[in-house]
Formats: C-alpha cells, structure tokens, sequence
C-alpha cells in the first residue's frame, strides 16, 4: 500500500471520530476549561466579558462560614461510605457466591434499588426517617424503645449516618455484581490446591480470595470515591444540604451558588476545588492500591 | 461414608448460615420497595396506623389515579422517552464510530486522542457545569431534547467509546484483512461487517448508560425550565414539593415514575445482570 493511500485511510478514520469528538470538545471540554478560566473573573454568569481578579473567588469561598462544614462533611461520607460500602457489598457477594442456588433471586434484589431514580430513593426515605410518621420510629416506638425514635435527617450528628444509609442501600447491588463477576473468574483449582494443603476457610479467604480479587477491589474503590465526590440527586432530594450545612457537600454548594443564590464565579472557583480534589484523590487511590495489587502478585 | 457425612453438613451449614444472611438482608432491603407499592395504594390515614400492611378498608386506587392527572404523566413520560432515545442515539452511533475510527487508525495521533477522552471520564459534570448552561442559553438550547441530550452526549461519549473501543480491539484483525481483500471499503466495513457485531457491547452501554439517563435528575434540573418540558424525575420534584402533606400522592407518584424501569427491569432481569457484570470486567 503506498503512502498517499494510507493518508486517505487515516482521514476517513479521522472522520469517524469528527462527530463524537465535536460533541465532547464543544458540550464538555470547552465548558471545562471555560471553568477554569472564568474562575479568576468576576463573571456575572451572563456577559460575555468579565474582568481579572485572580485568586478572589477562590478566597471568597474558603473564607465563606460554611467552608470547613462542606469539606468536612465531604471527606467524612467518603471515610465512612467506602470502607462500609466495599466490605457490605464484598460480604453480600460471597454468601451469594456460596449457596449457588437462588443466586439471581439475590443478585435481583439487592440489585432492584439501583434501578430506581435517585430522586425516587430521596423521597422514599424521607419518609421513611421521617420523625412522627416515618416506619423507622414507629418501629422502635411499637417495640418500646421510644429513646432510639430519634429525628434522623433533622439531628446534625444523625444526618450523616442516615445519608451514609441511605446511599449504601441505593448503591450496594452494583457493587456486589462487581464483585460476583471477580469471584467468578477465580479458578476453583486454586482452592481445590489450597484445600488439599487443609487451609482452613479464613486462610483460603486470606490467601486466595483477597488476593485474587485485587483488581475489583481497586475498580470498587475508585468507582464509588469518583461517585460519591460528585453525588449530587440523593443528598439534594434527601436534605438539601440540611439542617443549616450540616449534610452539605461540595457538590450540592456548586450547584446551590451557580443556580440558586447565582453566584456563578464562586460555583467556579469551588468547581475547580473539587475537581482537583477528585483528581488527586483518584492518583492517591491508584498508587496505593497499584501497589498493593503488585505486592500480592 | 464420612466425606459424604461432611458433605452434608456442609450442604447444612450453606443452607442455614448463608441462606439466613442473605434472606434477612434481602427483606431489609425490600421493605422500603414493598413499603412504597403498598402506600401508594392507601389512605393516608391508614399509611400511618398501618404502615406495612393493607386490606380492603384501606385500599384505594385514587392517589395513583390523581398523581397521574397532575403530573401529567404521559408527556412527561414521552419527554423522558425522547431525551432517552435522542442521547443514547448519539452515544451509540458517533460512540461506535469514534471507537472504530480510533481502533483502526493503529496511529500515534489517534493514540493520544484515545487518551486524553480516558482523562476526561474521570473528571466531573460540576467542573463543566455552569458555563455549559450559559452556553446553552446563548444556543437557545434550553428546554428543547436536543440540548439536554447533548448535554449527556458530551458527558457520556468518552466512556462510551473506551468500551466499544476495547470491544473492537478484541476483534481478531483477520476479519478486516478478508474485508480489505474483497475491496471492502471502511464505511461498508464499518456498516455491514463490525456495526453488527456490536450487539452485545450496545447492549451494555444501553444498560449502564441508559438507565442513568433515564433517571438522572441534576441534568434535567439545569437544562428544563418548563414544567411542560420536565421528565419524570423533574416533575416529580416539583410535584412532591407542593404536595408533601399527602404522602399519598407523594408514594403514588414515586411509584408511578419508578413502574417503567422497574417493570424493564424485572423482565430483563437476567440480562441486565449479566450486563453489568460484564461492563464491570472492562473498567
């Protein structure tokens, strides 16, 4: 094939990639870097102009009272959810992997309320918490426990926990297929060998099942810390932030500041926080758990 | 004789210990759904004397009935269906498209495109947020199922074509170079030969990404202004904030938004399933 040839092929292949590639750079990747831009303006959100006035947004919005809260809250949900989250869901998927019968009953079940929308699941267990009405109080007060009826989504030290909940039960089916196909693909040979070498179970999960798990361990870890930074429909329908700022994350204050108090430079300036924050805690997670995988193999 | 004894209590402990783990936590889990379904048919009054339980004296079909009329739910059922059907359109065809002119370039350029879509999976919608929706506004793209779908296009695309990408390359390249030799040309190739073989892979991104779309709320949110534009988890919103005093209605038209994916969802139980286990090897 000669060279003028192989340049026409190359083109045609160029024009494939031309309509997707328009629809990412124009409807995603400009607005990005026009993100990054702007938030060293003093953009209104509507001018085409704005004016430099470099890193005031960003002070502006570390100085504001909520600040601390909405990372504190941020970094707590990611420091309860995952480990809870990714140890549930691992839990769940080797009894499923064990009784083999009735497998896709389960694997149904805990999957079904992943399908839902979360703004259904907001609203399902709003009620649900509700203080007067919701099923979890009249629970603990038919049985006589009136103490544990307690104002789940209206305590600021309870909201978190009940959010954490909440999110787990939304989520924890998509987790527990992950982790089902990984179990799946471990030869059974490697317990046969370990089992004639009389393991006992804990060694074999120690010894063979972690290890050999390593890589959906590493795709859980990182898929539900990149959701849950920038989980924004469940918390906006479950509290909207409340009480005050006390299940406010960094996410739900971006879109609160660019479309609800319409401080749109300010929405930017905390857009590019979290955006380095979900990038630096991605390359943090891919070292560690790189790493790990390497040490086992 | 005393293998099989083990056996069996094997066989014993397996139906006691994982089976009682796994069906406790499995009506946990169903509680909040059967919860819902029933209130949904019941006075309010009897949604908090009786909350999980419902007979004939409590039974009723009119919050179903009028959170249909006020939503307005046929068109924001097909407001929904056209944003679905628009976006994953796109996603599919210019995915593919891309994925393949990308696998069959096998040059540095493509290469380093391939990478740099990888790099923006990762990132988040807040990042590209506001200054999209202004754009849109200059567009006059707001309200309409164009803009709110090429919203998800722009976001979705890139981790569409990372798995058909990945799903091509695993086609063995003797295929292509039969097709060169009986003068098959890229597009025809593309058409007849590897769009086709696609079936699974769509099938895939179709449940990771359809479902997703279809109950997103955040994009809607930002994109629709209108109520008449709205989609169901958007009317729902609007619906459940100004009657939240009849929980009713509000467990009515929850139940009545969720009926469509869940119905989906439970006859193509097996294959979304397997879909998403699949789609879970290729991240």
């Amino acid at each position: 094939m000669n060279s003028s040839s192989s340049r026409v092929r190359l083109l045609q292949c160029f024009a494939f990639c031309l309509p997707a590639a328009i629809i990412i750079f124009i409807f995603f990747f400009v607005p990005m870097v026009r993100s990054l831009q702007l938030s060293f303006t003093d953009w209104d959100g509507i001018s085409l102009t704005s004016q430099w006035v470099g890193l005031d947004n960003f002070r502006t919005v570390i100085s504001h009272r909520s600040f601390n809260q909405i990372v504190r809250n941020t970094i707590y949900l990611m420091v309860i959810y995952i480990p809870l989250l990714n140890v549930f869901a691992l839990f769940i998927a080797i009894q499923i992997y064990e009784v083999k019968n009735l497998g896709n009953l389960y694997k149904t079940v805990f999957f079904l309320p992943n399908m839902l929308s979360m703004t259904v699941v907001g609203f399902i267990w709003k009620l649900i918490f509700s203080f007067h009405n919701g099923i979890i109080n009249k629970f603990f007060r038919t049985v006589g426990l009136n103490a544990l009826a307690n104002d789940w989504l209206g305590d600021p030290s309870l909201v978190l926990p009940s959010m954490t909940m909440t999110i787990i039960w939304y989520a924890l089916g998509y987790y527990v297929l992950i982790y089902l196909s990984g179990l799946y693909n471990i030869p059974v040979e490697l317990y046969e060998a370990t089992e004639v070498e009389g393991a006992s179970s804990r060694q074999k999960f120690v010894n063979v099942t972690i290890p050999m798990l390593a890589p959906a361990i590493t795709i859980n870890i990182i898929l539900s810390t990149i959701g849950l930074i920038t989980l924004f429909d469940l918390p906006f329908v479950l509290t909207g932030g409340g009480p005050g700022y006390n299940s406010q994350t960094i996410a739900l204050q971006i879109y609160y500041l660019g479309f609800v108090t319409l401080q749109p430079k300010l929405a930017l300036a905390l857009a590019v926080i979290l955006g380095i924050f979900a990038i630096l805690i991605i390359i943090v997670l891919m070292k560690i758990l790189r790493k790990r995988e390497e040490n086992i193999l | 004789m005393k293998i099989s004894a083990q056996k069996q209590l094997h066989k014993l402990k397996i139906l006691l210990v994982n089976h009682g783990i796994l069906i406790l936590f499995a009506c946990l889990f169903l509680i909040p759904i059967w919860y819902t379904i029933i209130s949904a048919f019941k006075l309010d009054r009897f949604i908090f004397t009786q909350p999980l339980s419902i007979n004939a004296a409590s039974f009723t079909v009119s919050n179903i009935v009028r959170a249909f009329r006020i939503m307005n739910y046929p068109r924001m059922f097909f407001n929904s269906m056209m944003i679905l059907g628009i976006s994953c359109l796109m996603l599919i065809i210019f995915g593919s498209m891309a994925a393949y002119g990308i696998a069959m370039a096998r040059h540095k350029f493509f290469e380093r495109m391939y990478g740099f879509f990888i790099i923006l999976i990762t990132l988040p919608f807040q990042l590209a947020m506001v200054p999209l929706i202004s754009m849109l506004k200059n567009m006059n793209l707001i309200n309409t199922f164009l803009g709110t779908s090429l919203v998800y296009g722009g976001f979705y695309m890139s981790f569409v074509i990372f798995l058909y990408t990945g799903f091509i390359r695993s086609i063995p390249s003797e295929l292509e170079d039969a097709a060169r030799v009986d003068g098959c040309g890229l597009l025809k190739m593309y058409i007849y030969i590897y769009f086709p073989l696609l079936k699974t892979i769509t099938g895939v991104i179709l449940i990771l990404r359809g479902v997703a779309i279809w109950n997103d709320l955040l994009i809607p949110l930002i994109t629709i202004t209108r109520t008449a534009n709205a989609t169901l988890p958007l009317r729902l919103m609007s619906f459940v904030g100004s009657y939240y005093t009849s929980w009713g209605l509000v467990f009515g038209g929850t139940l009545l938004v969720s009926l469509p994916i869940l119905c989906i969802f439970l006859l193509l139980q097996r294959f979304f399933v397997k879909g998403i286990m699949s789609g879970a090897i290729k991240q």
